[in-house]
């Protein structure tokens, strides 16, 4: 089983499923956002990098007002670039915070997570440094006050013998040097980011970094048409000697500042520093100690060498080495650092000789005969299989329709000889019910069981079983409707068929026993 | 998937491209308080104190050439007061000393005090705390190098020579600045040192 949810994780997750419920019922699970919130990260920050090269041509240190105000002063090649730039840079905090969320919510932070989740807190906190500098840039009022916060912070700092804040008294006009310099760490501060993200999905196979297409060219195009319709405007210029008694203030970036200018410099910076090593040190409070699932193992009498699962594992977890005994020349070998225990592996060696402990497919076959072999049991039922995520939520619906509910940890990690027992002993039909594949716990597992199912990759479900009684279906835990309607859909066409038999070829107990190993010669 | 699903998704679309445009815009308040402000504000090269000690001859015999030097001089900087008075009323002190681990920077002067916007008699002093005559010690200013010939002599004029520009660019130990303003709500008065006249002057950011 996978390791539970804790209290504080529980409650996140209601809140973000019931959002991804809402969202696949207006947008599908392929157009769903939620889904793709780190994608979308990434392709608004090339959005970002795109705006922010042709933004670069306008910008002048010497008279940077003046130079954004003549921007703004062209509409389609200024402003409404500008525009596309400043709401891309809200969109990317927005759509980092969820990714945030949700890998808290689903209790992906922790483990052979934890360099993911810190480097995504790095990438956060180097989104924000970004932001702030370039709204800086822009040098109205916003950007002064920003600059000066900035400034009071920096000058508790006991490195510095100059304040700061020395730049924006007024004493002479704010030189060309600091404009120079936050420019630069505005454009130097992307370059951080291409390496924390580089850091960041650097554990993860078939690393996908942009959404789909049209959701992707869905939320570009969103953001122009709004920066059309509510273009940016210019702020007054900043000024030493005037204080502002209000400030428009891009709330993503500025919604500190109240609290901050209210405490003093240290306390300010303190805080800040300490939101975001709390952030990063999530893994740790996170983590599992007593309850933390055991990784996957690979049984060396049972492997073939085949490399499948080195070749499914979503975590690059597996890696073939070299074998010492005569059975093939490599043997499978999982990085207990690496792997996340989400099984995936169980799911793709036909002899069945990984995965995780107690979740290997022997183990999965040890558990679907005692399903089978139970007395309430009839021939000709509906079973459907539904993964440990949908089952609090979507089993009394799926027993409400007439079908008998079979638990498994994950669909992507269920063995194909499941289905087939299933099948084979006498179901009428055998439903998957898995994660939308944009959220799967464990990437690909929808993906793998499709493939394994329909298009031969092992372990492939057997030629003998009838495809006709099998189907995969994919719901979120909330979609109780969509369920209800692919079960109705499944059983009409079900009931078209012959009615289902037990398979008298079918050896139950049938199965590869593992060989005793010979040391090469 | 239905129109109705498709427009419920377009319009939830708009609603969150709706907030984050309103995010992007929020009026937040800076300064709410009408009071004016006054900065004080400037940087200068604090007075040095030192003591200098004559080197003996033996001494100077057993140092390489190149780093030969009659008076060796070690300090520190001055330490200044800042007073700031406001209708004869105290409002803001803070003794202020040479930047730098070391103490031997610029002396970097940075105090902003709300007042209330009216017509307001500022008075700002600066005064050195330390001089060279409270250092233990004979004044380095009043050294004087024993008669030396050659490039030792030659050196020691250089080394008086930059003490004096030293003493010279130094902010004077006295400063003060006595003045009525008119000040606006919310307005900014900076008073800074002008190192040319050498005195405090008082700039508004109107030209």
């Amino acid at each position: 089983m996978a390791a539970p949810q804790r209290p504080i994780e529980r409650i996140a997750w209601r809140a973000l499923s019931a959002a991804d419920a809402a969202c696949n019922r207006l947008y599908g699970w392929r157009g769903n956002p939620l889904y793709q919130s780190g994608t979308i990260v990434v392709a608004l920050l090339v959005v970002l990098f795109v705006t922010g090269i042709w933004l670069l041509l306008f910008y002048r240190i010497g008279s940077p007002y003046e130079s954004v105000a003549r921007l703004t002063d062209m509409p389609i090649a200024g402003n409404w670039v500008r525009g596309l730039h400043r709401y891309a840079t809200d969109a990317t905090l927005v759509a980092t915070l969820i990714h945030l969320l949700r890998m808290f919510a689903q209790g992906r932070s922790w483990g052979p997570r934890t360099l993911a989740w810190v480097s995504g807190v790095a990438l956060l906190a180097l989104i924000f440094i970004c932001g702030w500098t370039g709204y800086v840039m822009v040098w109205d009022e916003f950007g002064q006050s920003l600059a000066r916060e900035g400034a009071r912070m920096l000058d508790t700092l006991p490195v510095l013998s100059e304040p700061v804040s020395r730049i924006f008294t007024g004493e002479r006009p704010v030189s060309s040097a600091f404009f120079f310099v936050n420019l630069f760490a505005h454009v130097a501060l992307p370059l951080g980011l291409a390496v924390g993200l580089w850091i960041h999905v650097s554990r993860i196979a078939r690393t996908n970094l942009l959404p789909p297409r049209p959701l992707m060219w869905t939320v570009i195009g969103v953001l122009f048409a709004v920066s059309v319709v509510r273009p940016i405007g210019m702020e007054p210029a900043a000024s030493a000697f005037r204080l502002p008694e209000s400030v428009t203030s891009d709330l993503f970036y500025a919604f500190w500042l109240p609290a901050s200018r209210a405490v003093p410099g240290s306390v300010a910076l303190g805080a800040g520093l300490l939101a975001f090593a709390a952030l990063a040190f999530v893994p740790r409070l996170t983590r599992r100690l007593a309850d933390r699932p055991a990784p996957s193992s690979v049984n060396e009498e049972i492997c073939v060498g085949c490399r499948q699962c080195a070749a499914d594992c979503p975590y690059e977890a597996i890696e073939m080495i070299p074998r010492v005994s005569v059975r093939s020349d490599e043997v499978a070998r999982v990085d207990p650092m690496k792997c996340v225990s989400c099984g995936i592996c169980a799911g793709s060696c036909a002899p069945m000789g990984v995965g995780p402990t107690g979740r290997t497919g022997r183990d999965q076959l040890g558990a679907v005969r005692a399903f089978i072999a139970e007395p309430a049991r009839r021939h000709g039922e509906l079973v459907v299989v539904g993964c440990d995520r949908t089952a609090p939520e979507l089993s009394r619906v799926v027993r409400d329709a007439g079908a008998v509910f079979y638990p498994v940890d994950c669909a992507g990690s269920l063995h194909t000889s499941v289905i087939e027992l299933l099948v084979r002993s006498g179901s009428g039909g055998v439903m998957v019910l898995a994660c939308p594949p944009r959220d799967c716990w464990n990437r690909e597992g929808p993906r793998w069981l499709s493939e394994r199912v329909y298009q031969d990759r092992e372990a492939e479900l057997q030629a003998r079983v009838d495809r006709r009684r099998v189907r995969i279906t994919h719901a979120d835990s909330r979609d109780a409707r969509g369920t209800d309607a692919a079960i109705a859909a499944f059983s009409a066409d079900l009931a078209r068929l012959d009615a289902a038999t037990p398979d008298a070829t079918l050896d139950i107990d049938a199965i590869c026993e593992p060989i005793e190993l010979e040391a090469k010669p | 998937m239905s129109s109705l699903t498709r427009a419920g998704g377009a319009a939830v679309t708009a609603a969150t491209a709706a907030v984050i445009v309103a995010g992007s815009h929020v009026r937040m308040p800076e300064f709410v308080s009408p009071d004016a402000m006054v900065r004080v504000s400037w940087s200068a090269r604090p007075e040095r104190i030192e003591q200098c000690v004559r080197v003996s001859a033996e001494e100077l015999e057993r140092t390489p050439v190149h780093m030969r030097r009659e008076m060796v001089c070690e300090g520190t900087t001055a330490r200044y007061r800042l007073e700031v008075d406001r209708n004869g009323v105290l409002v803001d002190s803070v003794t202020v000393r040479g930047g730098g681990l070391r103490r031997d920077r610029e002396v970097y002067v940075y105090r902003e005090i709300f007042v209330p916007a009216a017509q307001t008699r500022i008075a700002v002093r600066f005064l050195r705390v330390d001089s060279s005559a409270t250092a233990d010690g004979p004044d380095s200013n009043v050294q004087q190098t024993r008669d030396s010939s050659g490039a030792l002599a030659v050196r020691a004029v250089r080394e008086q020579e930059e003490r004096a520009r030293r003493i010279a660019e130094a902010i004077p130990p006295v400063l003060t600045l006595d003045t009525v303003v008119t000040l606006a709500s919310r307005a900014v008065i900076l008073v800074t040192y002008d190192p040319l006249v050498r005195r405090l002057i008082v700039k508004t950011g109107t030209p």
